[in-house]
C-alpha cells in the first residue's frame, strides 16, 4: 500500500506544471484547494479544449476507467469532479462494503499458496495418495465402475480434508466477475485485468494454475498503481510466473564443468562424473524461457534492442530463482527437509534467500561471467537477477513498450505517437511510476480527441459486465456469466500463450462471437442467464413504457447516455412496432417460461455457488406490465447493438 | 475490409448471372442444385485432429518383432500372433502393428490412403503436457511468446481473399493455440448454435435477428458492420442446410463421441461449400498413466474412436475425397517401460495417422531403430527421428500449396520426409 501513498504529491507535482510556480507561491494554499473545483481543474480544461462537454468527459472517463457507468454514474462524477474522481481511483481507498458482502461466502480465495496447496491437490496426486493408502485399488481405476470409483476418491478426499481444484478455480473466477461489477475501486480493477493480462499466466497450465489466485491478489493488484519494477520484481518471483514460465527448473548449465572433465577422460573417476554429468545434461539445465519473455514480452518489447545472446546471458543470472517448496508430498518434501536442518542465518550465510514462496538456491545458480545489454553480471547471486530485473524496468525501449499498451489500452487501438511520447517521458522522470504515467496521459489533449471517444471495442468481458453494470443487474451466481464470456470468445484467465489477450478491436470481432454478443443481449435482458436478476421497470423508476417506441427512447438513453440513438431508434421501430410480430412473441412469451437452468452446462455445483441453491423466482410470470416481453426485447437488442460494443 | 466483401458472391452468383441470360433451364438448375446455398467456390480442406494428453504411439502401432520392447511392457505388449483369448495386432507389413480396436483403418491403409509416420516428434525434450502442446501448436518449438498458431498463419498463407466466417473453424468450445492470430478464424462448439437464440419463443428470435441484422448494416463502425454482415449471411447459409438432421453419406457411421460430432459438422460444413480450408477437431483421454489396458479398456476405446471417426468422416466425404486430408497430432509419446500402475509415463516420440489421396499411404514413414536402451531419449524413450514441422509442412504444402515454411513454421529450415504424393 506504499505505494498509493506517493500519489498525492505527483498530482500535485502535475499541476504545479501547469500553473506557474511563483504563481501559486503568491495565491497561497486557499487558491490550491480551489484547483479541485470544477471550474479551474485541469482535465476540464482539457475536455472542454477538445470541444466535450462535461456530461461527455465524465462518460469517457467512465468508459476508460471502470468497467462501464452504471445509470446515474455520469451526474455522481460532476458531484465529485472530474479532477477528484479520477484522484479517488488512483488511490483506491473505498471500503466496498456492498462487495466484500459479496465475496464473503468465498472462503478459498484468501487462501496462501501453502494453504491451497494442502487443501486443493491436484487429482494424480490424490490419486496416488488414495492408492498409497490403500484406499483405492490401483486395478479399479478407468477399469472398474466409473462412480463407483468416483464416489470412493470422494470419500477420501472427504477423509482428508481435501477439495477438488476446480472449486478454487470457480471461486476465483467468480471473484473477478464479481470485483469488476460491483468494486467501487474500478481502476484498481481495470488495471489489475491489464496488468494480469501483461504479465499473463494461464490456468491451463497445471503446474500453475494453483498459485494464480495469490497471483493476482498478492502479487499484481497491490502494485498495480505504483513503480512498474515492483510489479515486475514481484512477478519475477512468484510461484505463478516461475512456473509459467519454467524458471523454477532453470539450473546452471554443467556444461562448463563437462569440458573441465573432457581433459582428464582418462581418469575413470573423472570419467565416471562425466557420464553421469552427460545423463543429467537433459535432465537439469538451463530454460531460457522466462528470460526471453521477460524481455520481448514484459519490458524491452521485442525490437527493443536485444539479441539471443542476451536472452541467453540473462537466463543464466536468472539460474537459481525458484519457489520454496510446499506441502507434504512431491518433490518439495526432499528439499523442504534440507532446509528445516538449516537456520535461516546459515541459510543466509550460505546464499538463500527466503522471501515468501520464492526461494534463491545459491548452487543451482550460474556463477561464472554474464554480460546483458553490456552490462557485466559476476558472482553476485540472487542480486544479479534483481540488478537485472531493475535495468530492465528502466531502459527507455521498456518505457515506450509499456507506455504504448498503456495508450492502446486506455486511449485507443491506434495511439497517436505524440502522447506515448509523453507518457514515455514521465515515466521515465519517474521512476516508472504508474500513476503519474495515467496522470499524463489523462491531461493530454489527445486523451480527449474526438477519435479517442467511443473508440475501444469491448472484450466480451468487458461487454458482460458493462451490460451488468449499465442493467444495475445483481449477481448472486457469476460463473454463468463466465460460460456466456467463453462463448463470446473470451475464456478469461486461460489465455495460454504469455502474450496475454490481444488488445485490439479487430481480434474480438470475429463472426462467430458476434453472434454470440448479440445472443448474449438478448438472454441478459430476457432473464435467461441464471445467478443474474434485473429489474426493468425499477431502472425507469417504476414508470411503465407507454410504448415500444417510448421503450427504446427511454432505455436507450439509460443504457448508452450520451450517444447519439436516432438512427437506431428510426430503424428498429418499425420490426419492434410491427403487431404480429409483437403478438406472436407475447404468446411465444406466455407458453414458455424462463426456467432458472439455462445455460447452466456445467454441472459441478461448486460450493462458491452454494449459497445461491434457491431457485429465481420466474419474475416474466408476474406481468407488472403488458409489454414486459417486448421490453425485454428492446433492451436485449440495445445491448447486442454495434453501439454497446464500443466503450 | 470492404475489399474483402466484395468476393463475397463473386464464386456462386455469377453462374446464376450467366443461366439467366442463355442456359437452358436444367442447367441453370443443376448450377443452382450444386451451388446452393453454398457462396464459394470450394477448395481443398485439412482436418487436423490434436489427441491431447499424448497419445502412446508404441501401442498404436507397434514394432511387434522389437524384443526389447516387449520386455520393458510385460503386461501391455500384445503380439500380431493369432490367438484365442486376446485380440491380436493387425499386422501391416511385418514389423508394425496396427492396435486391434483400429480395424476400421485397416482397408484404408490397404488402399493406400492412410499413411503412418512413426519416432514423429518435437525437437524441444519437454515432458510437459502444457509447454509440448503449445509448442506443437504455435509451431515454434524453442519459443513461447508466439503470438499465433501455426494453423492461423496457414489460413493466412491460402492467399484466399474470401469473405466466409468459415475459412478456419474450429469445433471445440473456446479458439486453440493453433488458430490465435489475426487471420479469421472461429471456434464454434455445435452448428446449431450458430443462430440468433431466444428460448422457445422462435418469432421473437426472428424479430431480433432482423433488428440486428439491420442494426449492423447502418453502423458507420467497419468491422462491425463488415462482420455483421458476413455473421447473417453465414447464418442464412447455416439456416438453409438442416444441420440438425444430416444424414452422411455412404451410410457412414459417426461414433456418437465428441470427436465424431465433431467430425460429422466438419463434413457438414465442406458440402456446404461455406469455403472452410482448415478444420481443427480435438480428442482427449490419452493421458494414460494407469492401467491402459490392451485389446480393452482405455486406450482401445480411444483408438476405436479415433479410427471409426476418422473413416466415418472419410466415406462421408465420398466424392469430395480429394479434397480433404486428415491429419492428427499429439503433443509426444509415451514411455517405452511401461509403470507401476499398468500404465505409461511422459516420453518423446509418437506416431500420427495421415488420411487422403495426396498421402503416399500403406506405408509407416519414419525412422525406428529397435527399442534397445542405448537407442532411447535419455535412456527411456522412443527417439524423435522426424521433427513434427517436417510433416505438418509437407502436408501443407502438398494438400494447400502452402509452402512458405519461413512464416508457418519460422526458424526451421528442415526438409520433407516424403509421405505426401505430388
Amino acid at each position: 500500500m506504499i505505494s498509493h501513498i506517493a500519489i498525492k504529491p505527483i498530482i500535485m507535482k502535475t499541476l504545479l506544471r501547469f500553473f506557474y510556480l511563483p504563481f501559486l507561491l503568491l495565491t497561497g494554499v486557499l487558491l490550491l484547494s480551489s484547483f479541485f473545483g470544477n471550474k479551474t481543474s485541469n482535465l476540464a480544461n482539457a475536455y472542454k479544449k477538445a470541444g466535450l462537454t462535461d456530461r461527455q468527459a465524465a462518460l469517457h472517463l467512465l468508459n476508460r476507467f471502470t468497467f462501464g457507468p452504471k445509470p446515474n454514474d455520469i451526474e455522481e462524477l460532476l458531484k465529485i469532479g472530474t479532477d477528484k474522481w479520477f484522484s479517488q481511483q488512483l488511490l483506491a481507498k473505498f471500503s466496498d462494503a456492498d462487495l466484500n458482502s459479496r465475496l464473503a461466502n468465498y472462503d478459498a480465495i484468501n487462501l496462501s499458496n501453502e494453504e491451497v496447496n494442502k487443501i486443493f491437490p491436484k487429482n494424480p496426486q490424490v490419486l496416488r495418495m488414495a492408492i498409497k493408502d490403500g484406499f483405492i485399488d490401483k486395478d479399479s481405476v478407468q477399469t472398474g465402475d466409473k462412480k463407483e470409483y468416483r464416489n470412493k476418491l470422494n470419500a477420501y478426499m472427504d477423509s482428508k480434508g481435501f477439495r477438488p481444484t476446480q472449486e478454487l478455480t470457480r471461486q476465483f473466477i467468480n471473484q473477478k466477475i464479481l470485483r469488476a461489477a460491483y468494486s467501487e475501486n474500478q481502476l484498481q480493477e481495470v488495471l489489475t485485468d491489464f496488468w494480469f493480462n501483461h504479465f499473463n499466466v494461464s490456468l491451463s497450465k497445471n503446474d500453475c494454475a494453483m498459485y494464480i489466485p495469490a497471483y493476482e491478489r498478492d502479487v499484481i493488484r497491490p502494485n498495480v498503481f505504483g513503480k512498474f519494477s515492483n510489479l515486475l520484481i514481484a512477478t519475477a518471483k512468484s510461484p505463478a510466473m516461475l512456473f509459467y514460465l519454467d524458471n523454477f527448473s532453470s539450473v546452471a548449465s554443467n556444461e562448463n564443468e563437462m569440458a573441465a572433465m573432457q581433459k582428464d577422460a582418462q581418469n575413470p573417476k573423472v570419467k565416471a562424473a562425466l557420464a553421469k554429468a552427460q545423463q543429467n545434461k537433459n535432465k537439469r539445465g538451463l530454460n531460457e524461457n522466462y528470460a526471453r519473455e521477460v524481455m520481448e514480452l514484459h519490458t524491452l518489447g521485442v525490437d527493443g534492442g536485444y539479441t539471443q545472446s542476451d536472452v541467453t546471458q540473462a537466463a543464466r543470472v536468472l539460474t537459481g530463482w525458484t519457489i520454496y517448496p510446499m506441502g507434504t508430498y512431491g518433490g518439495g518434501a526432499a528439499m523442504l527437509k534440507q532446509l528445516d536442518k538449516l537456520d535461516a542465518s546459515t541459510l543466509e550465510k550460505r546464499g538463500y534467500v527466503h522471501d515468501g514462496d520464492f526461494l534463491f538456491v545459491p548452487n543451482r545458480h550460474d556463477k561464472g561471467d554474464k554480460v546483458v545489454l553490456g552490462k557485466k553480471f559476476a558472482d553476485g547471486g540472487y542480486q544479479e537477477g534483481v540488478d537485472l530485473l531493475n535495468m530492465l524496468a528502466h531502459h527507455p525501449s521498456t518505457a515506450k513498450f509499456i507506455c504504448t499498451k498503456l495508450a492502446v489500452r486506455f486511449v485507443n487501438d491506434n495511439p497517436a505517437q505524440s502522447i506515448i511520447d509523453k507518457m514515455t517521458k514521465t515515466f521515465l522522470a519517474k521512476d516508472g511510476d504508474i500513476s503519474a504515467v495515467l496522470t499524463t496521459m489523462v491531461n493530454a489533449p489527445e486523451f480527449w480527441a474526438k477519435n479517442s471517444l467511443d473508440e475501444k471495442t469491448k472484450s466480451p468481458f468487458e461487454l458482460a459486465i458493462s451490460a451488468v453494470r449499465a442493467l444495475d443487474a445483481n449477481i448472486t451466481q457469476p460463473y454463468p456469466l463466465y460460460t456466456w464470456i467463453n462463448k463470446m470468445g473470451q475464456k478469461v484467465y486461460y489465455y495460454q500463450a504469455p502474450t496475454g489477450f490481444p488488445d485490439k478491436g479487430q481480434y474480438w470481432i470475429n463472426t462467430g462471437a458476434l453472434l454470440n454478443r448479440m445472443n448474449f443481449g438478448l438472454a441478459l435482458a430476457g432473464q435467461k442467464i441464471s445467478g443474474v436478476k434485473i429489474n426493468l421497470a425499477k431502472l425507469n423508476n417504476n414508470h411503465e413504457p407507454e410504448s415500444t417506441d417510448a421503450a427504446l427512447r427511454t432505455y436507450g438513453k439509460i443504457i448508452l447516455p450520451e450517444r447519439d440513438l436516432a438512427h437506431t431508434i428510426d430503424r428498429l421501430t418499425p420490426f419492434l412496432n410491427d403487431p404480429n410480430l409483437v403478438q406472436k412473441v407475447n404468446q411465444a412469451a406466455s407458453k414458455n417460461k424462463p426456467t432458472s437452468a439455462m445455460e447452466q452446462t456445467d454441472d459441478e455445483m461448486m460450493s462458491g455457488d452454494s449459497m445461491v441453491k434457491t431457485k429465481p423466482s420466474a419474475p416474466l410470470n408476474k406481468p407488472t406490465f403488458a409489454n414486459n416481453e417486448m421490453l425485454a426485447q428492446v433492451v436485449g437488442v440495445i445491448i447486442g447493438a454495434p453501439e454497446f460494443q464500443k466503450r | 475490409m470492404t475489399s474483402r466483401r466484395g468476393f463475397l458472391k463473386a464464386g456462386g452468383l455469377a453462374v446464376f448471372g450467366i443461366g439467366l441470360g442463355g442456359l437452358p433451364t436444367f442447367v441453370t438448375q443443376a448450377a443452382a442444385q450444386i451451388k446452393q446455398p453454398g457462396l464459394f467456390k470450394r477448395r481443398k480442406t485439412l482436418v487436423c485432429i490434436f489427441q491431447r494428453g499424448a497419445m502412446d504411439g508404441l501401442m498404436a502401432v507397434t514394432p511387434f518383432t522389437d524384443e526389447y520392447l516387449k520386455a520393458a511392457r510385460p503386461t501391455l505388449f500384445m503380439s500380431a500372433a493369432k490367438s484365442d483369448t486376446k485380440k491380436s495386432l493387425i499386422d501391416l507389413d511385418g514389423k508394425f502393428g496396427l492396435h486391434p480396436s483400429m480395424s476400421a483403418f485397416q482397408s484404408v491403409f490397404k488402399d493406400g490412403r492412410l499413411g503412418i509416420v512413426h519416432g514423429i516428434g518435437s525437437p524441444n525434450n519437454t515432458r510437459s503436457h502444457f509447454d509440448a502442446q503449445d509448442y506443437m501448436e504455435s509451431g515454434t518449438p524453442f519459443k513461447k511468446g508466439t503470438a499465433s498458431g501455426w494453423l492461423n498463419r496457414a489460413v493466412g498463407l491460402l492467399g484466399h481473399d474470401t469473405a466466409t466466417p468459415f475459412q478456419g473453424v474450429s469445433l471445440t468450445s473456446s479458439l486453440p493455440r493453433s488458430f490465435y492470430g489475426d487471420n479469421p478464424s472461429v471456434a464454434i462448439s455445435n452448428l446449431q448454435d450458430f443462430n440468433i437464440q431466444m428460448r422457445g419463443n422462435p418469432s421473437g428470435a426472428n424479430m431480433a435477428a432482423k433488428s440486428f441484422e439491420d442494426l449492423y448494416d447502418q453502423t458507420t463502425q467497419g468491422l462491425l458492420k463488415d462482420t455483421g454482415k458476413d455473421s447473417f449471411e453465414a447464418m442464412n447459409m447455416l439456416k438453409k442446410m438442416d444441420t440438425k438432421n444430416y444424414k452422411p453419406a455412404n451410410n457412414a457411421q459417426y461414433p456418437n463421441t465428441a470427436l465424431g460430432n465433431s467430425l460429422k459438422q466438419i463434413a457438414q460444413l465442406i458440402k456446404m461449400d461455406v469455403g472452410l480450408e482448415v478444420a481443427f477437431a480435438e480428442s482427449g483421454g490419452w493421458d494414460t498413466h494407469f492401467n491402459q489396458g490392451t485389446d480393452t479398456g482405455i486406450f482401445a476405446r480411444n483408438v476405436n474412436d479415433l479410427s471409426e471417426s476418422m473413416v466415418a468422416f472419410w466415406n462421408d466425404m465420398g466424392t469430395l475425397q480429394d479434397d480433404v486430408t486428415v491429419m492428427t497430432m499429439t503433443e509426444f509419446g509415451r514411455t517405452v517401460k511401461q509403470n507401476g500402475t499398468g500404465g505409461t509415463d511422459h516420453g518423446r516420440a509418437s506416431c500420427n495417422f495421415i488420411l487422403g489421396n495426396d498421402v503416399f499411404g500403406g506405408k509407416v514413414h519414419g525412422k525406428m531403430n529397435e527399442l534397445a536402451i542405448e537407442n532411447l531419449e535419455d535412456g527411456r524413450d522412443l527417439a524423435v527421428t522426424t521433427d513434427f514441422r517436417s510433416v505438418f509442412s509437407e502436408v501443407a504444402d502438398k494438400h494447400l500449396g502452402i509452402n512458405k515454411d519461413n512464416i508457418l513454421f519460422p526458424d526451421w529450415d528442415g526438409g520433407h520426409i516424403g509421405m505426401m504424393r505430388g
